[in-house]
């Protein structure tokens, strides 16, 4: 102190201000918040026979999560400069440097949107992947029966059950069939309705085979006759998860039906996908909340203007504190969820 | 307080720990993509790295390296109630919780057979 001449008389307490030790108890609390998920992926990946690592698969990018990586510590640096500069009464320089960090944090929230999207896009999410074949199939049949239902209701909006929505396809492939070769537009739209039609009764066949466990060499038409069997179990080969993909590309593919179709995809499984969907998006989610926290703090600073002075230093040094917390976090998180 | 007054700028010094920082994530980035023989191998320089960092941020930029004992007093307990987790659940998730025979693991030939592999090794 300024005005403290004489040596120091003996001081209570921690020898540094309320404020800074209220944010270093703050900060111990959450370091245990994030060692308590790290430590759980740990010991769940551990306790795991197996982990989907390849990037193919997991749709992990290591090329972002690095960019992440150098966002972010470029973005403490310039934290401690700004800090440093208001110690040294640079102001303004404080302020720039202040503003800067904002942005690069919102670069870093930019870059996570992006590789969220990715992963709602390829459907990495926790609980929606199929850890198995038949997990597999059971998918690409769902995934089936929405797009048959999407399109059956863009077709035919007045009508909403399923059900409805066939019957008045059919009554309308009949009407248009009679009266065909009359109009260009009502024969284009023939086909479009029997292509619809078509796809539907893929649909059926598709499902009804792996509801059936039995191979799409089996024809469909025969299911009646199949059931009234004995051992028909033993007589006949079960449904593949390749038989099922190769059919939803050949749809895709399919002239006439392709159009309808495209948007279906193959399934495969990811072993343990799950379970490594669920770490990434904790992990990587309240990581994203604590940095969305820190620019609503950088936001106040800003806030403050020219009036930023010196007496802010130690709110500076607080919200510096926190965000190189922050940053310590996605040091920890970026070998571990992208690199091993 | 005095030392706002007559505060000198580390600028410098906080330029050279950011090198540092940006060297160390090149080094992480370099060791993924050489593809090394074996996974904790990688594992091990990747962790070993990141500690390296996490020191450098702590030490410098969060001034741990200029503040007095109470850093010990205060953030030892935290640390060790932390690394306490992972090393406590390990014996019982971490190594027992998962019996392999599981739905999801069902429908893999390599590990059907590497099911029969322990069992037979077993008799």
């Amino acid at each position: 102190m300024t005005h403290a001449v004489a040596a120091p008389t003996l001081k209570m307490g921690i020898p540094i201000p309320n404020a800074k030790l209220g944010m270093w108890l703050f900060l111990g609390t959450e370091i245990m918040f994030f060692t308590a998920f790290i430590g759980t992926y740990i010991v769940m990946r551990m306790g795991s026979l197996g982990w989907p690592t390849d990037t193919h698969v997991t749709h992990i990018n290591i090329a972002l999560g690095g960019t992440n990586t150098f966002v972010l510590i470029l973005s403490s640096y310039f934290v401690v400069v700004s800090h440093d500069a208001l110690l040294t009464n640079q102001y303004s320089k404080a302020w720039k440097f202040m503003l800067a960090t904002l942005v690069l944090g919102f670069v870093f929230l930019g870059i996570k949107g992006v590789e969220y999207a990715g992963k709602i896009q390829h459907d990495i999410l926790p609980g929606h992947i199929p850890e198995n074949n038949r997990q597999a199939m059971d998918k690409v049949i769902n995934q089936f029966g929405v797009l048959v239902d999407q399109r059956l209701a863009a077709s035919y909006p007045k009508e909403t059950k399923r059900e409805d929505q066939k019957a008045a396809l059919d009554a309308r492939i009949k009407t248009l069939t009679e009266k065909s070769g009359k109009s260009a537009a009502e024969d284009k739209e023939l086909a479009e309705a029997s292509a619809l039609s078509k796809l539907n009764s893929e649909y059926v066949s598709l499902k009804e085979h792996v509801r059936a466990d039995l191979s799409l060499a089996v024809p469909f038409a025969k299911f009646d006759d199949i059931r009234k069997e004995e051992n028909a179990r033993s007589k006949y080969a079960p449904v593949t998860l390749d038989e099922v993909n190769g059919e939803v590309e050949k749809l895709v593919k399919d002239p006439e039906m392709g159009p309808l179709a495209s948007g279906l995809t193959p399934a495969h499984p990811i072993l343990y996908g799950n379970l490594f969907a669920s770490n990434y998006f904790l992990m990587t989610g309240f990581h994203a909340i604590h940095v969305i926290i820190g620019l609503f703090m950088f936001i106040l600073v800003l806030m403050k203007g020219s009036r930023l002075c010196v007496d802010d230093a130690i709110l500076v040094e607080n919200i510096g504190l926190y965000w190189h917390f922050v940053d310590l976090v996605w040091i920890f998180l970026f070998p571990l969820l992208y690199i091993i | 307080m005095s030392d706002h007054e007559h505060h000198e700028s580390h600028g410098a010094a906080y330029f050279r720990v950011f090198i540092a920082l940006c060297v160390f994530t090149a080094i992480s980035v370099a060791a993924d993509l050489v593809h090394l023989p074996n996974k904790i191998m990688l594992g091990a320089i990747v962790l070993a790295v990141a500690v390296a960092k996490a020191l450098c941020v702590m030490m410098f930029f969060m001034h741990l390296k200029f503040e007095r004992a109470w850093k010990y007093l205060l953030l030892a307990p935290t640390i060790i109630i932390a690394a306490a987790l992972p090393v406590a659940l390990r014996p019982d998730i971490g190594e027992t919780y998962y019996t392999p025979d599981v739905q999801q693991l069902r429908d893999y030939p390599e590990h059907e057979a590497s099911l029969h592999d322990s069992s037979a090794a077993h008799h």
